[in-house]
């Protein structure tokens, strides 16, 4: 996936109006269209600019809403859920195994940029715990085998879509 | 007709081959509830809420009937109908079901409640996690728009122009709270509001305004179609209806089902038709009821305990969202509530010092019992944390963030104890 042209991003921002309203659609859309998975500084101006918002108002939105970005992140961030449902159901096994396959900690992208982790609270797939969410994608009932087939096939380029 | 023990609001779930053909739902008796609403006296579909006795079932549990009331009272042209969809509570993944295999019975509810206030705009503020259901229920919006149940002249009726907009939540857990939504409907940051004045009177854009969460907006078509007395009648005296609720945890059959309000505690845990019992062969050992927010009770104190809004609060527990967040006995009760108040101190907003920096003395406090490095005193520190958080808090969430800490101490307090490193000695004279 490339990111996304100057005017692909002004399309999603008509396709919601212009409506400031509206403004978290237009960031998620746009973020998850975009490759490195954040809002840069210059389509944050674009929003802004589109919306009759000032760049401070769109950076307050940006760094209140936990889905949005204001940094480059990895091609894959698998964001594991942390909340008890899930964490007392095999949810502690899984940030062990992904820093044993990835080899570096949370929140820091491995070397060739592919992969990250981190946790984040209830996606609302909490009967099918354990859980990792890539975009809007929710890997279920994950085990060990689960997690190195799942990385596995990540590497191969299996989901075209993510 | 309804009769008890029948799927009420997951009855199409199962059924519909396409959950946003409006042909379809119609022969399910969708819009069935529109129809009779919009021949009735507006005073009468109030009192058929209130008959019905539909307590809000986004948590709070506050009677819709008496909500609706007071924004029909409410002074003002403009009123805005609000849907929260912004599930985000750990345990609870009902109103996801609704949204994605039944959205048009959320959009009817919304419909009747734009009609009977006269509003031209709904909202539906879904969280952002849900991007994939966003796309379904845009599609249920425009085949009701173009079916006639939506835009202009609804159905007929000059001057009955109404239209719902999905607005994206972002990841912000607080949003769940209505006032805080309504903010970040306006394009804002989503932290909470000073209340009062009541959203009823001043919400969205300081217009009177609705808000109810996605499961009672399911059941106003229900209410409509069959009468307040058959709603009230699925339930209990202190609550009509049906109930969603999610099982998760250490429990076999974990998922999502429909309970009457009444049905016995024991059913739900073990009988096969609900959760089945444990899933890792130990015995169950406490339930984490209605979210991070709710109580805690301990299984063995629940034989006798009836699925129900007053059933629950006869145990010192509450219903809240649905959620039934089972655990066996191999879970250290203060190592959940590290879980618990680790999630609280990242979802504080941070607005009131009381919530901000309490959360995070709850969390260091509780991580020293669970290390066992936790000094004599301590318990009462904790005790009098709690109490602060609770009572100087400005929302919701910091004013329940105590409520699994206090259950949970009250339960199994030798757990806490545990945790006490006995070779400290006492400061004489205390340090307060
Ligand atoms: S109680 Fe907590 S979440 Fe609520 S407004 Fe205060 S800081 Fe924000
Ligand atoms: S608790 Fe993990 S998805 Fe809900």
């Amino acid at each position: 996936m490339s990111s996304l042209s100057l005017s692909e991003k002004e399309a999603i921002i008509l396709a919601n109006d212009s409506d400031p309203q509206r403004i978290l659609n237009m960031l998620i859309a746009i973020q998850y269209g975009s490759e490195e998975g954040y809002i840069d500084e210059a389509t944050a101006q674009l929003v802004g600019d589109h919306l009759h918002l000032s760049q401070a108002r769109v950076y307050e939105i940006l760094s209140f809403y936990a889905i949005l970005k204001t940094e480059p992140q990895a091609k894959y961030v698998l964001k594991i859920c942390n909340s008890t449902p899930c964490l007392f159901t095999g949810g502690t096994m899984l940030a062990e195994v992904l820093e044993t396959i990835l080899e570096v900690p949370a929140d820091e992208p491995t070397p060739d940029g592919l992969f990250m982790y981190h946790s984040i609270p209830c996606i609302g797939a909490c009967d099918k715990g354990p859980v990792i969410k890539i975009k809007d994608t929710v890997f279920a009932d994950l085990t060990e085998a689960k997690v190195y087939q799942l990385i596995d096939d990540l590497q191969r380029g299996c989901y075209q879509e993510l | 007709m309804i009769k008890r023990n029948q799927p009420v609001l997951l009855e199409r779930v199962n059924k519909m081959r396409q959950a946003t053909n409006v042909g379809e739902y119609q022969e399910y008796q969708g819009f069935s509830g529109l129809l009779k609403a919009i021949e009735m006296d507006k005073e009468a579909i109030l009192d058929e809420l209130d008959l019905a006795h539909l307590r809000g079932r986004g948590g709070a549990a506050f009677p819709l009937g008496k909500k609706w009331r007071h924004l029909y009272g409410a002074k003002g042209d403009t009123k805005y109908i609000v849907c929260n969809a912004d599930e985000g509570e750990p345990g609870t993944f009902k109103d996801k079901v609704l949204l994605k295999h039944d959205p048009l019975s959320v959009i009817e509810g919304m419909v009747i409640a734009g009609y009977l206030f006269s509003a031209k705009a709904g909202y539906i503020y879904m969280r952002g996690e849900y991007l994939g259901i966003q796309k379904i229920f845009q599609e249920a919006l425009d085949n009701a728009e173009k079916a006639g149940f939506l835009g202009e002249n609804i159905l007929g009726i000059p001057g009955f122009n109404y239209n719902i907009t999905i607005i994206s939540g972002a990841g912000a857990y607080v949003c769940g709270e209505n006032s805080a939504l309504l903010n970040s409907i306006e394009g804002k940051t989503g932290r909470p509001r000073v209340k009062p004045p009541h959203l009823a009177d001043v919400g969205l854009y300081l217009q009177p305004t609705l808000v109810n969460n996605v499961e009672s907006f399911a059941g106003i078509p229900v209410i409509l179609r069959e009468g307040g007395q058959a709603y009230r009648d699925l339930g209990t005296e202190d609550g009509g209806g049906t109930k969603l609720i999610c099982l998760s945890g250490h429990i076999k059959n974990r998922g999502l089902y429909e309970v009457n309000l009444g049905t016995s505690l024991q059913d739900i845990l073990y009988s096969e038709e609900y959760g089945g019992g444990t899933s890792t062969g130990r015995p169950l050992k406490f339930i984490h009821f209605g979210g991070q927010s709710g109580p805690i009770g301990a299984v063995q104190n629940l034989e006798d305990c009836i699925y129900s809004y007053e059933g629950l609060w006869d145990k010192d527990l509450s219903i809240g969202s649905g959620a039934i967040v089972v655990m066996d006995d191999q879970v250290s009760i203060v190592d959940y509530l590290v879980q618990v108040a680790a999630f609280f101190a990242h979802e504080s907003c941070g607005k009131c010092t009381p919530c901000r920096l309490g959360t995070t003395r709850i969390l260091e406090l509780l991580t020293k019992f669970n290390n066992q490095t936790a000094v004599v005193g301590d318990l009462e520190r904790l005790e009098k944390m709690l109490m602060h958080v609770t009572n100087l808090s400005a929302c919701g969430l910091g004013q329940s963030v105590a409520n699994p800490m206090k259950s949970g101490l009250a339960y199994f307090p030798e757990e806490f104890e545990a945790g006490i490193r006995e070779a400290v000695t006492p400061v004489k004279g205390g340090l307060w």
